[in-house]
């Protein structure tokens, strides 16, 4: 097995231990970050996303591999800073205020980190004005919106409002997901897209960026 | 019939008069009375008013001391954060067995009766009280795995399954512990059924929930029976893949959420299983209209056979228009389980 092998595998396994020793050996070989993040990380995430939506894995198969997939990641992110390279979208996530729920959140984030993404996780019970001052900073591509509960929901239509004032709603693409969230209320409060699941969230993220 | 006779009837195999209808509400009961959902979790006499106003409006046959998922928590000593108008959340980041080793020196299950489970307890006396005679009245526990989420935190359990299988099974061996003396107690208080809410059970998958899960929870529901009492076991969410579990843990009621076929329920937990659900509660039941609801109501009614009763997947959210409330009832009173379709939604 040849040592990027070892390294979707183990990503693929859970294993965040064996994640980190295949980075390392391949970095030793004088593998090239980048390729590693495409060619092995993304496809293992990407098997890891079509197994949880077989029903085949679930939330604890998910986290283990977001888990080895940070774990070869944060080996990779320095020597990638170091050489000027950045991962080409940029993505904001975050409960919305009031609401401290965060699986449906971390599972996203997870996946959309494994799909090559650059996530900004700004947690749970996250205020409009926190999500301007993220946009303001950081300039994402892409802010990810979750709410758990229908009287949280209120907090993304409040969020949008903030990001329209702040003059900053056309420079950023924005989706909702969670349980009581539908495309309805979406489309009600101007968002550009919803999702149901974390797969169908990062499929989202890349169509809305292919056609903008 | 009585809605309690109703009740009875269907979980003793009888026929009764029509449907029964068991719609889970909490900030909807919270509001149709005019109060806070703070005041509803803390005051065990504005939950009885709220249950029972709803009850009487709407027509349920039952009325429940269901709130939040934190109650037992709080008493353990959680760190908790609350809200004026919706559930209390449990604050992950600080969870009372964020520490592994914390959980040797937890409290003991017999003896944590503090503020909030002592509410719930007069709440069920205050229930039977007024409204035993005609209404079912319910009592409520985390269940096993639920409340391991709720001290340990859940993103922490999900990954100790595979790190530290060890450490979950005494998790669960206390966390069971718990809900099997807060169960007994509610017996004694009078509840006639106990809900067990489990919702992080469908996270988790068959293989989890097989080794770890279904052994806590047919311990508790065998305690339950033990104690005189009866089970309505409530996992939200996807349970496709452990819907022969549930239907093997002896409960009383299986609660099905909207995301499980009804036709794929039916089978897999067994004809003689009494089934309650599974509109869903947001994009049905809130967002349709009574001809809608009658439609999937109709649909419902022919995939579950008899044993079945009318509930949404989960609970009634608040803002749902009464008319479309009011439809299920009305389904349930027009309708037996004998009755033919009028129209089926496809």
């Amino acid at each position: 097995m040849t040592q990027s092998n070892e390294l979707y595998e183990a990503i693929l396994s859970g294993n965040a231990k064996k994640a980190r020793a295949a980075t390392e050996a391949e970095l030793a070989a004088g593998a090239v970050p980048m390729d590693l993040i495409q060619q092995c990380m993304v496809p293992a995430m990407d098997e890891v996303g079509r197994l949880f939506e077989a029903e085949e894995y679930f939330v604890p198969e998910l986290l283990l591999s977001g888990r080895a997939m940070k774990s070869a990641l944060e080996l990779l992110k320095p020597l990638l800073s170091a050489s000027g390279q950045k991962m080409a979208v940029r993505v904001v996530i975050g409960t919305v205020m009031g609401d401290l729920h965060d699986i449906g959140k971390n599972i996203v984030a997870s996946m959309l980190e494994g799909s090559g993404f650059e996530v900004i996780d700004l947690g749970t019970d996250v205020s409009p004005a926190k999500f301007v001052a993220a946009v303001e900073d950081r300039k994402p591509h892409v802010v990810c919106m979750s709410a758990l509960l229908t009287v949280t929901m209120p907090a993304m239509k409040l969020t949008m409002d903030a990001l329209n004032t702040a003059g900053l709603r056309t420079q950023v693409k924005v989706l909702i997901g969670g349980a009581p969230v539908t495309m309805q209320y979406a489309k009600e409060i101007g968002a550009d897209g919803y999702s149901e699941n974390a797969n169908g969230a990062v499929g989202l993220v890349k169509s809305l960026l292919a056609g903008a | 019939m009585t809605g309690r006779d109703r009740i009875l009837a269907v979980l003793e195999g009888r026929e009764p008069d029509h449907l029964a209808c068991m719609p889970i509400t909490m900030m909807f009961a919270a509001d149709i009375l005019g109060a806070s959902y703070r005041q509803y979790v803390s005051d065990h006499r504005v939950m009885a008013d709220a249950q029972i106003k709803t009850a009487e409006m709407f027509g349920f046959d039952y009325v429940s001391t269901i709130s939040d998922p934190a109650r037992e928590a709080s008493d353990l000593g959680a760190a908790i954060q609350w809200f004026d108008d919706q559930p209390p959340a449990i604050i992950e980041e600080n969870a009372l067995f964020a520490d592994k080793s914390t959980l040797s020196a937890a409290k003991a299950p017999g003896s944590i009766f503090g503020g909030r489970m002592q509410d719930r307890l007069s709440g069920i006396e205050l229930l039977r009280e007024r409204a035993g005679k005609d209404l079912f009245v319910e009592g409520w526990v985390e269940g096993p795995c639920a409340e391991g989420a709720d001290l340990r935190g859940l993103n922490r359990l999900m990954t100790d399954f595979t790190d530290d299988p060890e450490f979950v099974n005494e998790l669960f061996e206390y966390t069971v512990g718990v809900a099997k003396e807060f169960a007994a107690v509610q017996i004694k208080a009078g509840a006639d059924i106990i809900g067990i809410g489990d919702a992080a059970a469908s996270l988790v998958g068959p293989r989890i929930y097989n080794e770890f899960v279904w052994p806590r929870e047919k311990e508790l529901v065998d305690h339950i029976h033990a104690c005189g009492g009866r089970v309505r076991l409530h996992i939200c969410g996807n349970t496709k893949r452990i819907l022969d579990g549930m239907g093997a843990l002896g409960c009383e009621i299986v609660d099905i959420d909207y995301p499980v076929p009804m036709d794929q329920a039916r089978p897999r937990t067994g004809q003689q299983q009494t089934l309650a659900g599974n509109l869903n509660p947001v994009g049905e039941v809130r967002n349709g209209t009574p001809e809608t609801i009658l439609r999937a109501l109709e649909a419902l009614l022919q995939q579950a056979g008899p044993r079945w009763i009318v509930a949404a997947g989960c609970e009634i959210v608040r803002d749902t228009r009464h008319e479309n409330v009011r439809a299920l009832v009305n389904f349930a009173r027009s309708h037996t389980s004998m009755s033919e379709p009028h129209c089926v939604a496809h």
